[in-house]
């Protein structure tokens, strides 16, 4: 073999190189480039409409039917996935190329706080939309410091749903579902039905199994204010709240937590969800389950029923919106809004119930209370624990904290390691101090930006 | 001055896209910052909050320890035992080796569901076969006590034959004569792994011990889809900690001071592996030139 | 050695073998036969091994939801860019950094490494913004480009340690016969190293055919799209489409299988092919 000298061999390796990094400038050249590219010249506006995939049906019945109403705006609907979804909005705002409209679930506050969203309080306004069609607790939903940031297109409402075959093997009246707390609890104790190694095979009630924290609907029902009024001060550690975990200790203390917890490992998915493989005699579930009843298990005798509270309370429930919302700076806010305008009236939101598989509940108030929609005993129920709603977004600086320190003050308490009071001060005081961090900083903003 | 030439490339690429987002993140750990607002400087605010008033830092820190010092010799001794096996394998090694792989190319929500139902403490395949040889088994990711076990298990069996190809390569890479060196003085099975083919691996080996470390300070994806960090905060990782405070509630302030934290722990940590490593790890080229 | 004793032994072996090999391939039963299945059948319990009935349209099904073609053709010009572009310019450097002496070699690495071990999740955003100033957004380029430029630690580590074990010697000889640098590392680095090279262009293929974040934050068209990240579309929020998911995972899984099959014989055949040279 020829060995050439050094000097040649730097020679060839820059030219190795050059004609790798020009191979792959061909390449990249050869790629479409995305910041060229233009809105077809048909003169009409396209509106770019980001919906998070949590629903089947890719493109929502009211994105096709706008065009059959107006023909100036096009909606190009792109799915974004649920996972990692707030990573791809927040980047588009950031990159300050967002979508013209977005569908989300996670709070409006958490993003409007942020000045991620458009306030819509002049297009109301402007087009005297009647906000009283909404559900109040979802209306509610959309508001930050008094300007509203979103619009509630569907939400979920909860419910107790009760197994009455198991009422009836228990020798219970299946026509009588429990109305307070006091009666879950005694017929807990009649539901129960344990192996002969004293493994629980069923159970009536269980707190802190399903989507509900039922102790947060309590503490609701308690007329806890989580929040002072001057929205700076957490009341987490109230005695209405700490009245409400003591029922979930009260449920532990005559349930061991590991049989509760090899019980639960037990269940799964769909028919091996709990309440309908009939384990779970008694369960808070949403709006969307009579749909999974239906395709998992249609022989289940089922019913119903209003949420339970405590003597002479109103009951309690909570609803999570989704929304639709204008990103900042988007290129089109006037025309997005004529959508959502569209996709949050009655007739649209009936239509797309009507023609679609997933179990959407309107928060227009009128679609719900249309005889097309409360067509069911299940759903009139459903439609008037929406009354009843609160919501989800307690503490918007801190809304997420807020939300992981509820729950492990829970835990806390079911594994026994503390008592309600002691978890709950806990929890306060690690809200407290984020959101006094937010606060802080949200003053900083307010002096050093250009407020608009 | 050649070695410039051939590094340009990383040298370059660190330049334009690397620098820059290490210095921010760095200038970020000392702000208010939740990224569609201005920062606000508060100097070390956030390294002081961290590490002394955040009992959650201090839990996760405890967890990633655990899980980095019980993962990392189990994943290398694993491994290598596989390797080792495959490697004197003769009929139907390709269908092994590719059969070993497979769980490593699998990867996301399709491993999490596998597991959640191979873990599940009543009908999961494992606790199915526990039962059958009369063992009660327990209650996995819902325990707080095996939580992290549970974890380890699987993010051995789902990356031990990952691992496994590169230490096989590194096996075929032991010059066959040297065994025989071993065989002449009458050297038996263990003298020829004692001393053949650990120190002919040793670099490899070397790599992967500082990697793993590394890569398991960092565990997140298995905690933040199986269990949210749950049961009672067992699982609540280093990273799945940061994430949680940079994307639910968008604090990339301080999330970027956790980071850094990290950061200068595993740059001790791995400067403490190399100069243990002048000990044990043999080149058959001297780094030192 | 005794040749009963090695029948023995290789008895054992084998057996231990085909344990491993068994445990290790439930996954991929699970998956083939969960594809397979309708939504009813699939958590039930004690599980179904065998489905009753084969639901094949399951596959027509994911074919019907997404342009599997499309997004074929997106994720292999990104995978194959990002194979030539590591495994090209990763090699390089690990050369520089195994076996060349040059002034601020150490501290250089020690910077190497460091870009490993902080967590992407605080660089993630200044990255985004790096690209969308340079105007890539929406296009491949975030994803390749990067790749021609190092690499990343792991692959330049990885490698560089690879070059650490190969004999001095060789070098130096090559060096003495007046090669220049660039011929030792083309002629005899490259063609030794082989089984690394392999190694890193299977573990490159794996990352990059199953990336879900980057393609989902740098690119935003539909027709853009990569397969991984159409596969996220049959995730949802609580239900997901369980009998889709496997089926388009296993659909992934593939050309994993295929790559690997054929990339491993470089693997093995590292040593006795080109041993001989040195």
């Amino acid at each position: 073999m020829v060995f050439t000298n050094d000097d040649v061999g730097v020679k060839r390796l820059l030219l190795w190189i050059a004609a790798v990094s020009s191979i792959a400038a061909a390449f990249l050249l050869l790629m479409p480039d995305g910041m060229t590219r233009e809105t077809p010249a048909d003169g009409r506006v396209h509106l770019r409409y980001w919906t998070i995939i949590g629903m089947k049906e890719i493109i929502p019945y009211f994105a096709t039917s706008f065009s059959t109403v107006q023909d100036r705006i096009v909606v190009d609907t792109t799915p974004i996935p649920w996972q990692e979804h707030e990573k791809k909005i927040l980047t588009s705002i950031v990159s300050g190329n967002p979508p013209d409209v977005v569908n989300q679930i996670t709070p409006v506050p958490k993003w409007a706080a942020r000045r991620a969203l458009v306030p819509l309080d002049d297009y109301i306004r402007r087009d005297r939309l009647d906000t009283t069609m909404f559900f109040p607790s979802l209306w509610e939903e959309m508001r930050y410091r008094n300007k509203i940031y979103g619009i509630p297109v569907y939400s979920g409402s909860y419910a107790l749903f009760y197994n009455r075959a198991l009422f009836r093997q228990a020798g219970l009246d299946p026509d009588r579902p429990p109305q307070s707390w006091e009666e879950i609890f005694a017929l807990n104790r009649r539901l129960v039905r344990r192996n002969e190694r004293g493994q629980i095979l069923t159970m009536g009630f269980i707190p802190n199994y399903g989507n509900v924290q039922t102790f947060m609907l309590m503490a609701w029902q308690r007329g806890a204010q989580f929040l002072a009024p001057d929205g700076m001060h957490v009341q987490v550690a109230d005695s209405t709240v700490v009245g409400a975990l003591q029922w979930i200790e009260r449920f532990y203390s005559e349930y061991r937590q590991q049989d509760v917890a090899a019980f639960l490992g037990g269940m799964g998915f769909a028919d091996q969800h709990g309440f309908i493989a009939g384990k779970v005699a008694m369960m808070i579930l949403d709006s969307s389950f009579p749909d999974q009843i239906r395709l998992y298990k249609p022989s289940l005798d089922y019913g119903v029923a209003m949420v339970p509270t405590f003597p002479g309370l109103p009951s309690a429930s909570v609803s999570g919106s989704w929304w639709l919302g204008i990103p900042r700076g988007a290129k089109h806010p006037d025309e997005a809004w004529e959508f959502i305008k569209h996709a949050v009236s009655k007739e649209s939101q009936l239509l797309e119930i009507e023609r679609t598989e997933e179990s959407l509940f309107p928060a227009n108030r009128y679609a719900a209370e249309d005889p097309r929609f409360m067509n069911t005993p299940a759903r009139e129920i459903f439609v008037r624990m929406m009354d009843f709603s609160h919501s989800p977004s307690v503490v918007p600086l801190a809304h997420d904290v807020f939300w992981r320190e509820i729950t492990g003050a829970q835990e806390r308490v079911i594994h026994g390691l503390q008592t309600p009071a002691v978890a709950l001060q806990q929890a306060q005081k690690q809200i407290q101090a984020i959101l006094d961090e937010a606060q802080d900083y949200d003053n900083f903003v307010q002096m050093h930006a250009d407020n608009p | 001055m050649l070695g410039f030439v051939f590094a340009s490339p990383w040298i370059i690429g660190f330049l334009v896209f690397g620098l820059y987002p290490m210095v921010m993140s760095f200038y970020f750990s000392m702000c208010r910052y939740d990224v569609l607002r201005i920062p606000q400087f508060i100097g070390l605010g956030n390294y002081d909050t961290l590490l002394l008033r955040d009992p959650y830092f201090w839990t996760a820190v405890g967890n990633t320890l655990y899980y980095t010092f019980v993962r990392t010799p189990l994943c290398i001794a694993g491994s290598l035992f596989l390797a080792i096996l495959i490697n004197r394998a003769t009929t139907g090694a390709r269908i092994y080796r590719t059969v070993f792989f497979l769980p490593s190319i699998i990867t996301g929500v399709v491993v999490s569901v596998l597991w959640l139902w191979l873990l599940n403490p009543q009908y999961g395949l494992i606790n199915s076969t526990l039962q059958l040889i009369g063992i009660e088994g327990p209650l996995w990711l819902q325990s707080p006590e095996w939580s992290k076990p549970s974890l380890v298990l699987m993010s051995l069996w789902s990356i031990g034959g990952g691992r496994m190809i590169v230490f096989l390569a590194a096996l075929q890479s032991v010059p066959p004569h040297l065994y025989e060196v071993v065989e002449l003085d009458g050297g038996g099975a263990w003298q020829k792994f004692r001393h053949v083919t650990l120190p002919m691996i040793s670099p490899v080996l070397f790599l992967w011990v500082v990697l793993e470390v590394i890569f398991s300070l960092q565990v997140f994806t298995e905690a933040y889809v199986m269990t949210k960090g749950g049961p009672l905060n067992s699982t609540l990782f280093y990273n799945l900690y940061l994430y949680y405070k940079a994307f639910d509630d968008f604090d990339m302030g301080y999330a970027s001071a956790l980071a850094w934290l990290l950061l200068l722990f595993s740059v001790l940590v791995t400067f403490v592996q190399f100069r243990l490593g002048k000990r044990w790890v043999y080149y058959e080229a001297d780094p030192r030139g | 050695m005794n040749r009963r004793r090695g029948r023995w032994s290789s008895v054992v072996l084998y057996a231990v073998l085909t344990v491993f090999g068994l445990l290790f391939l439930i996954p991929f039963v699970w998956i083939l036969s969960t594809s397979l299945k309708g939504n009813e059948q699939i958590f039930t319990i004690p599980p179904e091994w065998i489905p009753s009935r084969f639901r094949w349209e399951n596959y027509a099904e994911v074919f019907r939801r997404m342009p599997v073609l499309l997004y074929l053709k997106n994720s292999v010009i990104v995978t194959v860019l990002q194979m030539i572009g590591i495994v090209g310019s990763s090699s390089l450097v690990a050369y520089a950094f195994a076996i060349l002496r040059w002034p601020g070699r150490n501290m250089l690495f020690g910077v190497l490494l460091a870009t490993m071990m902080l967590p992407m999740q605080v660089t993630m955003i200044p990255v985004f913004v790096l690209f969308k100033q340079f105007g890539w957004l929406d296009t491949f380029k975030p994803l390749v480009v990067p790749a021609f430029l190092g690499g990343g630690a792991f692959n330049i580590f990885l490698l560089r340690q690879f070059f650490l074990g190969i004999p001095r010697e060789i070098a130096d000889a090559a060096r003495i016969d007046g090669c220049s640098e660039f011929r030792i590392y083309w002629n005899i680095m490259i063609p030794l190293a082989k089984p690394a090279l392999a190694t890193v262009a299977i573990m490159t293929f794996m990352f990059s055919w199953n990336d879900f974040l980057g393609p989902l934050i740098y690119l935003s068209e539909k027709e853009k799209s990569t397969l991984a990240l159409g596969l996220s579309m049959f995730v949802g929020q609580q239900t997901n489409e369980w009998a889709l998911l496997m089926a388009s995972s296993l659909l992934m899984l593939i050309p994993m299988i295929a790559i690997f099959f054929f990339f491993q014989k470089y693997i093995i055949q590292g040593f006795t092919m080109t041993g001989i040279k040195g």
